[in-house]
C-alpha cells in the first residue's frame, strides 16, 4: 500500500480528495458536524501526505519529477500525465496547506448544507492540485474548468448578500477566457497531428511545434487571455472584487491564496514555452498591465469602506507586481514573482481569515462598525498586524523576500523604470494597509457593541497561527523556497531562448 | 422494374424483426387494453421488452442491405439502434410514474411511443427515400397524436393542432424534395443518386434543400424550429423527451445518408454555406431566446435548438471523422437531455400545467436526487468537462478546426457562453433560493430514480471515458462513402 502511495503519490493527492467527497455523499444527513471533521480530516491528510513531496524534490534535476503517464483516450493522444517541477512543487503544498487550513477555520463558522460545503472543497482541492500537476493540456483543461463548479457553488451558497451576481461573475469572466483557451488547444493538438501524423496533447510534445508569426498571436492571445483572467490582470480583474467580498471566507482564503496563482502558473507553464516569442513581444505589455494593476489595486483599496473589499484591491495590487515581475523575465523577477505568489497566499490568506474571525462575531465587514479593538481581542489585533506586515512586506517576513526580489529583478532588466514605477505601489500599500490596521484596532472604541467581542478561539488561532509560522520560516529562510524554484526557473528561460533562437534560425534561413 | 415489395425473403423478415417486434408490442398494449385493462400496470413493461425484443433483433439481423437494397443493417444503424433505443427505454421508464401521477396511465400512450420509435427507427435503416418518408410520417403521426394527449387540456390541445400543421408542412417538403430527387434520378433508392454528373443537376441540388428544411423542421432547427416550445409545453414530458432527442438526431443521420450519396467527392460550397448558416442561425437564436425564458420546458426546447446548430456544425464540416462526431454528440446529447426531461417529469407535480421555473426554487435541498442530477444534466449541456457534453462539443469543435472552419468553430464557442447564462439560472434556482412551492415537489419513484441514474452514470461515464464510443463510432462512420478524416 505504502508503495503504491509512494509512486503514485500525485494521482493520491489529486483524487483522494474526492474519494473523500463520494464518502461524504453516503453521510447521513444528520451527521453536521461529523461531516465537517471528515472533510477537514481528508484535506489534513492530503496536506500530510503532500509533505514528503518537499524532502523528494530532487532540487538539481531538470524537468519534471514525480513522473506519471497513463494512456487516457488513446486514438487521440490524451494521456493522463501528472509531473512536478519546481513552480508546481511550491504551489502545490500552498493548496495543500492552504485547504484545510480553511475548513478548520470554516469549523465553527458554517451551518448550512454542512456536507454540501465539505464535499465542494474537495473537489475544488482536485481540480486546483489537477491543474498544477497535469502535463497533458486536455487533462489539465479538464482540471481547470471543473475547479470552477464547485467555487460556483461556495460562493452562490455560502456567500453573503450579491452572492448571486458575484458567482455568475465569476463563472461567465473565467469560462470565457478558457473557451477561447480549448480552441486554442484543439487547435496546436490539430497543428502536431498534421505535422507529425501522430494525435498528441502531451505539453512535451505540443511544446516542439513552432507557429508562424500572426497565428502564435492569436494562439498567445488565447492562452493569456484565460490566464490573465483568473490572475486577474487589470483591467480584467473587475470579477475579483465582488467574488472575494460575496464568497465565505474559506472561499475567499482558497480564491485568493490559490485560484489567482493557478492563472500565473498557467502562463509560465503553457503560454510561455508554447509561444515564446509572441510571450517576448507582449511581454512588455504585461509589465506595464502589471504596474497599473499595482498603482490602480492600491489607490482603490484605499478608500474601500469594506474589509473584505480592500483586502481584495490589495490582491490586485500584489499580483500585479507579481505579473510584473513575469514581464520583466529575469531569473531573480521570476523567482521572486513565483515566491510572491506563496507569500501572497499566506498572507491575504490570514488576512480573509482574520477578517472573518472579526466578521463571525460582529456580522459586518464596515471599517467603519469598528475601532479601538485592541484591547478587546489583543490576540486577533497581534495575529493581524503580523499578516499586516508580511503583506506589505516588511523585513524579516515573507512579503519583504519577494517583493525585493522582483524589484531587483526587474531593475537587473532592460526596463529599469518598472521597478521604480512598481515600488510607489508597495509603499502604497503600507498606506491603505496600516490604516486599515488603525481604524479598526486602534482609533477610539466608540461602538459599545465591540466591546461585547470575544477573541479568536483555539480552532481559528491553529488556522491563523499556522499562516503565521509560515510566513516567518519563509521570511527567514527564503532559500530554502528559492533553492526548490531556481533550477525550475533557469530551465524555463533556457527552454524560451533556445526556442527562440531556433525560430530566428529557421526564420533567417527563409527567402 | 420486375422487382416488387411483395416478394421477400426470410433474410427481409429477419431484417425487418426489429420494426415487427415494436409494432407487435404496440397492437399487443392496445389489444390488453381493451380486453384486460386490469393488466394496465404491466403496460410499461411490455413496452420495454418490446424495445429489448427490437434491440435484439437488430443485433442479430444479417448485415447487408435487405428488401432488394432499401433497408440496411450495419454497424452504423446497430449503434444509432441503441442510441434510439435507449431513449425509448428512458421515456418509458419516465412515462410509467408520470402517468400514473396524471392519472391517465393509458395504454395508447406507450403502443404511440412504441409505433413513433418504429418510424424513426425505419428512418435511419432506409436506404430507399421511401422508406425514409415513410418512417417520418409514421413517426408524425404517432406523436401528433400524442402531444394532444392530455384532451381536456387546452395548452396539450393546441400543442397537437401546432405540431400537426408545422408538421405537415415539413412533410411537404420533404415529399417535394423527394420528388425531385426521384425525377433527376430515376429511381428513389438512394444509390441512385449516387450516379456522376447528379450532383451538378439543379434538379437534386433543389431536392436536397427540400430535403434540409423538412428534415430541419422535425430537428427544430432555426428557422424551422417555431414549433417546439408550444409542442414541448403541451405534450407529457416523457413523450417530449423522446421528441427532443431520437427523431432529431435520426434526422440529422438521414440527412448525412441523401448528401453522402450526392456528394460522395465532397460538399460544394455553396451547401457548406447554406448549412453553416443554419447552424450559426440556430446556436445564436436558441442560446439568445433560451436566455429569456421563464418556463423549463420552453428553456429546454431552446436549448435544444441550439445544440441541433451545434451539431449541425459536423454537418457542415461533411467527412467521417465528422459523422462519427455527430454520433457522439448524440449519445452525449442523449443522457444529457434525456436526463433533464426525467428530471423535470420528477419535480412538478401538476403534470398538465406549465412548468415555471420558479416552482423549482429551492429543491436541491428537498428533491436532493432529482435536483443533482438536473444541475449535472445542464452542466453537461453547457459543456464542462468531464460531463459527455464537453466530449460531444470536443469532437465537433475538432471537426470543425481540422476543416479550417475556424469562424463557426468561434461563434460555436461564443454561444456556448452566452448559454452558460440560463444553464446556470436553473442551477442558482434550485440551489441558492428559498422553496416558494409549500407542496414540494411528488416523492421519487423508483422507475424515475432509475431513468436519473442512468443518465447521471452515462453523463460521468461518457465524460471520463469516450474511447469505446468514439472508436466505435468511428467504425459506425465508415459505413457512408464518406471522405475521411
Amino acid at each position: 500500500m505504502s508503495d503504491f502511495v509512494r509512486e503514485h503519490l500525485l494521482s493520491v493527492l489529486v483524487f483522494l480528495p474526492t474519494a473523500g467527497a463520494a464518502v461524504l455523499l453516503l453521510f447521513p444527513r444528520t451527521l453536521e458536524r461529523e461531516a465537517k471533521i471528515f472533510g477537514l480530516a481528508i484535506a489534513a491528510a492530503v496536506a500530510f501526505l503532500s509533505l514528503p513531496l518537499w524532502w523528494r524534490f530532487d532540487v538539481l534535476q531538470k524537468g519534471f519529477q514525480f513522473r506519471e503517464q497513463v494512456p487516457w483516450i488513446p486514438p487521440l493522444g490524451i494521456s493522463y500525465s501528472l509531473g512536478l517541477d519546481g513552480i508546481s512543487l511550491v504551489l502545490v503544498l500552498l493548496t495543500t496547506i492552504l485547504t484545510p487550513i480553511a475548513l478548520l477555520f470554516s469549523l465553527s463558522h458554517v451551518e448550512k448544507e454542512v456536507r454540501g460545503f465539505s464535499i465542494a472543497f474537495l473537489v475544488l482541492e482536485t481540480g486546483m492540485l489537477g491543474s498544477l500537476v497535469a502535463l497533458d493540456l486536455a487533462l489539465f483543461y479538464v482540471f481547470w474548468e471543473v475547479m470552477l463548479v464547485p467555487m460556483y457553488f461556495i460562493i452562490g451558497i455560502w456567500g453573503g448578500a450579491r452572492r448571486i451576481y458575484a458567482a455568475m461573475k465569476f463563472f461567465l469572466f473565467t469560462m470565457a477566457g478558457s473557451l477561447l483557451m480549448f480552441l486554442a488547444i484543439l487547435y496546436i493538438a490539430i497543428r502536431h497531428h498534421s505535422a507529425t501524423g501522430a494525435w498528441s496533447f502531451a505539453f512535451e510534445d505540443l511544446y516542439r511545434l513552432s507557429f508562424s508569426g500572426r497565428i502564435e498571436t492569436l494562439l498567445f492571445v488565447a492562452f493569456a487571455l484565460a490566464f490573465a483572467i483568473k490572475v486577474p490582470v487589470f483591467p480584467l480583474h473587475t470579477w475579483l472584487p465582488d467574488a472575494h467580498t460575496e464568497a465565505p471566507t474559506a472561499g475567499s482564503i482558497i480564491l485568493a491564496g490559490v485560484l489567482l496563482k493557478l492563472g500565473v502558473y498557467g502562463y509560465l507553464r503553457f503560454a510561455l514555452p508554447l509561444f515564446p516569442e509572441a510571450a517576448m513581444r507582449y511581454a512588455p505589455w504585461l509589465g506595464i498591465l502589471g504596474i497599473i494593476g499595482v498603482i490602480y489595486g492600491a489607490l482603490v483599496a484605499y478608500p474601500q469602506p469594506d474589509m473584505k473589499r480592500l483586502v481584495a484591491y490589495s490582491s490586485v495590487s500584489h499580483l500585479g507586481l507579481v505579473v510584473m515581475g513575469i514581464g520583466a523575465f529575469t531569473t531573480m523577477s521570476l523567482q521572486g514573482s513565483i515566491l510572491q505568489m506563496v507569500n501572497h497566499g499566506l498572507s491575504t490568506g490570514a488576512l480573509f481569515l482574520l477578517v472573518g474571525v472579526l466578521y463571525e462575531r460582529r456580522h459586518t465587514r464596515e471599517i467603519d462598525a469598528y475601532g479601538g479593538i485592541a484591547g478587546i481581542v489583543p490576540v486577533t489585533t497581534a495575529l493581524f498586524l503580523i499578516a499586516t506586515l508580511s503583506s506589505i512586506g516588511l523585513p524579516g517576513l515573507n512579503g519583504f523576500v519577494g517583493e525585493f526580489l522582483i524589484l531587483i529583478g526587474a531593475w537587473a532588466s532592460p526596463h529599469r523604470g518598472w521597478a521604480i514605477a512598481a515600488a510607489t505601489g508597495v509603499i502604497l500599500s503600507a498606506v491603505y494597509m496600516l490604516t486599515l490596521v488603525m481604524r479598526v484596532f486602534w482609533n477610539p472604541l466608540k461602538n459599545d457593541e465591540n466591546k461585547k467581542l470575544t477573541d479568536i478561539r483555539p480552532s481559528e488561532l491553529v488556522a491563523a497561527g499556522l499562516l503565521i509560522v509560515l510566513m516567518l520560516w519563509i521570511g527567514t529562510r527564503p532559500n530554502d523556497v528559492l533553492d526548490r524554484i531556481r533550477t525550475s526557473v533557469e530551465s524555463l528561460q533556457e527552454t524560451v531562448s533556445t526556442k527562440r533562437l531556433a525560430l530566428a534560425e529557421k526564420g533567417s534561413a527563409r527567402p | 422494374m420486375t422487382e416488387s415489395f411483395v416478394q421477400f425473403t426470410r433474410e427481409d423478415l429477419a431484417a425487418i424483426a426489429p420494426e415487427t417486434a415494436l409494432a407487435v408490442a404496440g397492437c399487443v398494449i392496445l389489444l390488453l387494453e381493451a380486453f384486460a385493462p386490469k393488466l394496465r400496470r404491466w403496460f410499461a413493461s411490455i413496452a420495454l421488452l418490446g424495445v429489448a425484443a427490437s434491440l435484439y433483433f437488430l443485433a442479430h439481423a444479417p448485415f447487408g442491405a435487405s428488401f432488394g437494397g432499401r433497408l440496411e443493417t450495419s454497424t452504423l444503424t446497430l449503434l444509432v439502434g441503441l442510441f434510439l433505443g435507449g431513449c425509448a427505454a428512458l421515456a418509458i421508464l419516465v412515462a410509467k410514474p408520470y402517468l400514473e401521477r396524471s392519472g391517465e396511465e393509458k395504454g395508447e400512450f406507450y403502443a404511440l411511443l412504441l409505433w413513433g420509435h418504429l418510424g424513426v427507427s425505419l428512418m435511419t435503416r432506409g436506404l430507399d427515400l421511401l422508406i425514409i418518408f415513410i418512417g417520418l410520417e409514421t413517426l408524425s403521426l404517432a406523436f401528433y397524436v400524442l402531444a394532444a394527449f392530455f384532451r381536456g387540456v387546452e395548452a396539450s390541445s393546441e400543442a397537437g393542432l401546432k405540431y400537426f400543421l408545422t408538421g405537415a408542412f415539413g412533410s411537404a417538403f420533404t415529399i417535394y424534395g423527394v420528388a425531385l430527387l426521384f425525377g433527376a434520378s430515376g429511381s428513389s433508392r438512394l444509390e441512385a443518386l449516387t450516379r456522376p454528373g447528379l450532383a451538378q443537376s439543379p434538379a437534386v441540388a433543389f431536392g436536397l434543400l427540400l430535403l434540409l428544411v423538412g428534415f430541419g423542421f422535425k430537428m427544430s432547427l432555426a428557422p424551422f424550429h417555431a414549433w417546439a416550445p408550444d409542442v414541448y409545453q403541451g405534450m407529457p414530458t416523457p413523450a417530449v423527451l423522446y421528441l427532443s432527442v431520437a427523431p432529431k438526431g435520426a434526422s440529422l443521420l438521414v440527412l448525412y445518408r441523401v448528401f453522402s450519396a450526392v456528394f460522395s467527392s465532397g460538399m460544394p460550397d455553396r451547401f457548406r454555406t447554406a448549412i453553416a448558416a443554419l447552424a450559426i442561425l440556430s446556436m445564436t437564436l436558441g442560446n439568445v431566446v433560451a436566455l429569456a425564458q421563464r418556463d423549463i420546458k420552453r428553456l429546454l426546447a431552446y436549448s435544444g435548438i441550439a445544440h441541433m446548430g451545434y451539431v449541425t456544425i459536423a454537418l457542415a464540416v461533411f467527412g467521417r471523422e465528422a459523422l462519427a462526431a455527430v454520433i457522439i454528440y448524440f449519445f452525449a446529447y442523449l443522457v444529457s437531455n434525456a436526463g433533464a426531461f426525467a428530471a423535470v417529469s420528477a419535480l412538478y407535480r401538476d403534470e398538465t400545467k406549465a412548468h415555471p421555473l420558479a416552482l423549482l426554487a429551492g429543491e436541491g435541498r428537498r428533491a436532493r436526487f432529482a435536483s443533482a442530477v438536473l444541475a449535472l444534466c445542464f452542466f453537461s449541456l453547457a459543456g464542462i468537462p468531464a460531463t459527455a457534453g464537453f466530449i460531444g462539443k470536443f469532437f465537433v469543435f475538432k471537426a470543425a478546426l481540422e476543416q479550417g472552419l475556424y469562424a463557426l468553430a468561434l461563434i460555436g464557442i461564443a454561444n456556448s457562453l452566452v448559454s452558460i447564462g440560463y444553464y446556470l439560472k436553473v442551477v442558482y434556482v434550485l440551489y441558492m433560493r428559498e422553496p416558494v412551492d409549500a407542496q414540494g415537489p411528488p416523492p421519487l419513484a423508483p422507475a424515475d430514480g432509475l431513468a436519473l441514474a442512468l443518465c447521471a452514470i452515462g453523463i460521468v461515464a461518457l465524460g471520463i471515458f469516450p474511447t469505446d464510443l468514439m472508436q466505435v463510432a468511428r467504425r459506425a462512420a465508415e459505413v457512408l462513402p464518406l471522405a475521411g478524416p
